[in-house]
């Protein structure tokens, strides 16, 4: 017997070549040899981190216009990304093939229901809220959610520092997969604002499944059964929810299906998308009332002073902008110290990157995260601006503070020189001045006790991470003094912005 | 008649039906508790089990050291003369021999800027030894900045590459734990590497350091353990003695090709870099580093910890009596 190619076979295939792509680019963020942004490429491809970035920022930066060609190509063949290229969708598919329901319960529930609208829902919200000035698209487009679950979620089980941040979004892709063991691509049907973005304008495409009779359909529901998109080929076919995923061709008793242009004059009309002009208007309005409350929970100028961006970061305003909170930066980074934040920088902050000095530093000479920033959020620096060799740094990202409290040659009469050893200017941000100080006992003990530079420091923080007292240490790092924000500076004349 | 269950007696079948399982059970339940009861936990150690020391690497312990000083010709050529007051590299290297070699790699520098080994140094130390019939040839470091970076920047992966050896870090090997035996340093985690290694060099550079003052062949061994590090540097002179008790290597080559006065251990500025273009061979890693003591413009009597170490038995801070300088 041999097995004659079906269309359904090379879409198993072009899916499998992009599920492992972008495994394999994955893994290329962390790799120097490979350029940044063919590593984040797949974030590229996504049109809603272009869309998104143009709305918000008003530009579409770097790679992210190639998004634009899926966008148009949707438009002639419909959502076709969502079949074929999304690796989100492809892993949901995977899971309920292997633990979905039975294929005598799937012609139920692989029916269109209403309340897979709520996708238009969201787009509407993530649209409104990017016009405003903040791109949130990332939360929950499948493209940047994937990666950052596996950035903040399964990475960390070979690398080490599980964060809070990192467990909610992987319990976000754990819940999806988990819920397509119910519904095959419950997130693409109901909640996915790429696909609901894909979905409206596939409603133009002029190729999509067609009837070549109106007559023949027999009712059978045999199309169902394979249906991914819940768009019901056999009746009104909702070309929005289509996933073009062409199992129902070979499916239908009656051979009427097929995959191209209009063949008989009476097709059936298009069913609405279930999202009126009224819900629509309440959820925009609803959405530009709330915006300007989220920002003040701690985006903008209210987040913590521990809140360090990694370099080459926006300033705050431009940086929720186009931060798509994909997490490839943390991906990227050498030391592991980009971490998905949750709670340091408000609302707005969720899931963005921030350095945790306890886990990582960032290395002087070190410029991967910008290199893979797709939405160049952060911008690509070089080397040499970060790096304070000969004089101050051209990009910092904040200034190292001693806690004279808990730091052993100023409170409790014992040599160390650990942050001035680490600090990597030259000259030395951290300098050291003797001290002859006298013990509990009695006795003179020489110290070094040391000062920071606030012209030369960073922020890379090695001091803090090297520093020997404990989880806390005695120097530490905020972000006052980073050159991506004139308005937090402490220094008069310091470096022009 | 009807036959009840009262009325039956209980045949030997029926009785291990019954209760069978149940006893298994009570075994299992027994033998769960008679096993574990009492015993140290799987995080703890047992009273018997004892971290092993580490191995001495010296060709010859019982006899005086000796510290040849060439200079002048560049590292190689160098190292070539120095060695030949030992009789070459083959007094120290046998067939099949594992040498392990730690420059210092700590820091994502050039070689210009003298805040490591220098590479040419190190890629022929790996060259002789594969000369003299070593099977494998590991150059290993626990970096401060990136192992990555700083193995790359260094110019050490490429030129340990080039030699025909192999690179090694913190992130890219396992660890074994040893009992280092000092006052400060006990059990720690070694580099598995130099714990497995037939021969290990030391080749330290010559630096600046903020506590110590200078940095030398014992403060090299930083890079061999793996741990809270920086929480070593309150005893820093006791612990650079125990590091130097602990780890009794092969050779140790002190690298003055470039000397890094100022602005150590890290180093930056191309003004803090003096081209000596010195080197030493030493059996006696003592004498080594009290030749390099000088190398900073300051006596071994200003290096504390080697007293200490002198006093440990490592060797003698009177270089000039053990030095030939060729």
């Amino acid at each position: 017997m041999t097995l004659r190619p079906r269309a359904r076979h090379y879409r198993i295939l072009v899916q499998t070549l992009f599920l492992l792509s972008f495994m394999v680019l994955f893994f290329g963020l962390a790799v120097d040899r490979v350029p940044g942004w063919v590593a984040s490429i797949l974030l590229s491809l996504d049109p809603l981190t272009a869309l998104g970035t143009a709305l918000a920022d008003w530009t579409i930066p770097a790679w992210t216009w190639i998004g634009l060609i899926i966008l148009a190509a949707t438009a002639v063949l419909g959502r076709f990304f969502c079949g074929w290229i999304c690796p989100l969708g492809t892993l949901q598919q995977l899971m309920s093939w292997i633990a979905g329901p039975e294929r005598r319960k799937r012609n139920k529930i692989n029916r269109y229901r209403t309340w897979f609208s709520l996708k238009y829902v969201i787009l509407t919200v993530i649209l409104v809220w990017a016009a405003l000035g903040a791109d949130h698209a990332g939360w929950l487009d499948p493209i940047p959610l994937l990666h950052r679950a596996v950035a903040g979620g399964l990475r960390p089980l070979w690398f080490g520092g599980m964060t809070p941040g990192g467990w909610v979004a992987f319990g976000m892709l754990a819940a999806i997969l988990l819920l397509s063991t119910w519904m095959p691509r419950f997130y693409c049907r109901a909640v996915c604002p790429l696909g609901a973005l894909l979905g409206v304008t596939a409603r133009v495409a002029p190729l999509r499944i067609r009837r070549t009779s109106d007559s023949a359909c027999s009712g059978c529901t045999l199309c169902l059964m394979a249906c991914q998109g819940a768009d019901e080929p056999l009746e009104n076919h909702r070309v929005s929810e289509c996933h073009v995923c062409l199992n129902c061709l070979p499916s239908c008793a009656e051979d009427t299906l097929k995959f191209g242009l209009p063949v008989v004059q009476h097709s059936p009309e298009m069913p609405p998308l279930d999202v009126g002009r009224r819900r629509f208007l309440l959820t925009a309005v609803t959405t530009a009332a709330v915006a300007p409350v989220l920002r003040a929970t701690g985006g903008g100028e209210a987040r913590a002073a521990d809140a360090i961006r990694p370099p080459g970061a926006l300033d705050e305003e431009a940086f929720l902008a186009r931060c798509i909170t994909c997490g490839a930066c943390s991906a990227s980074c050498p030391t592991n110290v980009i971490v998905s934040d949750v709670g340091k920088t408000g609302i707005e902050g969720i899931f963005t990157p921030i350095l945790n000095m306890r886990r990582g530093w960032c290395e002087p000479s070190c410029t991967r995260c910008g290199e893979v920033c797709p939405t160049e959020a952060l911008a690509i620096v070089t080397s040499e601006a970060k790096q304070a060799v000969d004089g101050p740094a051209e990009v910092t990202i904040g200034t190292a503070f001693l806690d004279r409290g808990r730091c052993l040659p100023w409170a409790m009469a014992t040599p160390c020189i650990v942050c001035e050893e680490m600090c990597p200017t030259s000259p030395k941000a951290i300098w050291l001045e003797p001290a002859e100080l006298r013990a509990r006992d009695g006795r003179t003990v020489m110290v070094q006790q040391p000062f920071v530079d606030p012209e030369l420091c960073t922020g890379c923080g090695l001091c803090e991470n090297r520093c020997p007292v404990g989880e806390q240490a005695a120097i530490r790092v905020s972000s006052v003094g980073e050159t991506r924000d004139p308005r937090n500076r402490m220094l008069t004349g310091r470096r022009s912005g | 008649m009807t036959d009840t269950p009262s009325d039956k007696s209980i045949g030997r079948r029926d009785l291990l039906k019954t209760w069978g399982p149940a006893a298994l059970a009570g075994a299992a339940i027994t033998a769960l508790g008679a096993g574990l009861s009492g015993r140290p936990g799987r995080h703890q150690r047992g009273s018997g089990e004892v971290a092993p020391t580490p191995p001495d690497w010296r060709i010859d312990p019982g006899t005086a050291g000796k510290v040849a000083i060439a200079g002048g010709a560049g590292p190689s050529a160098n190292l070539g003369r120095a060695l030949q007051v030992f009789g070459g590299i083959d007094a120290f290297i046998n067939e099949g021999d594992r040498v392990a070699i730690k420059p210092n790699c700590a820091w994502d520098r050039t070689a210009a800027q003298a805040a490591n080994t220098d590479p040419e140094l190190i890629g022929e130390l790996v060259r002789l030894s594969l000369a003299a019939g070593a099977s494998s040839v590991v150059v290993l470091d626990n970096t401060c900045h990136d192992p990555a970076r700083a193995f790359a920047r260094s110019g050490i992966a490429e030129a340990a590459r080039t030699a025909g050896g192999t690179v090694a870090h913190q992130n890219s090997t396992g660890t074994v734990n040893l009992d280092l035996g000092g006052a400060v340093l006990g059990e720690w985690e070694v580099l598995q590497p130099i714990a497995e290694a037939d021969r290990l060099i030391n080749v330290p550079v010559v630096k600046h350091h903020s506590l110590g003052r200078g940095t030398l062949g014992m403060k090299n061994w930083f890079g061999a353990i793996v741990g809270r590090r920086p929480s070593l540097h309150q005893r820093l002179d006791q612990v650079c003695a125990d590091l130097g008790a602990a780890f009794r290597p092969t050779l140790t080559v002190i690298d003055a090709t470039r000397v890094l006065t100022g602005g150590g251990p890290t180093g930056g500025s191309l003004d803090l870099v003096r081209k000596d273009d010195l080197l030493a061979v030493a059996t006696d890693p003592l004498a080594a580093d009290a030749w390099g003591a000088t190398l900073l413009d300051f006596g071994p009597a200003e290096l504390p910890y080697l007293a200490i170490a002198e006093r440990l038995g490592i060797g003698t801070t009177d270089w000039r009596s053990v030095a030939t300088t060729v």
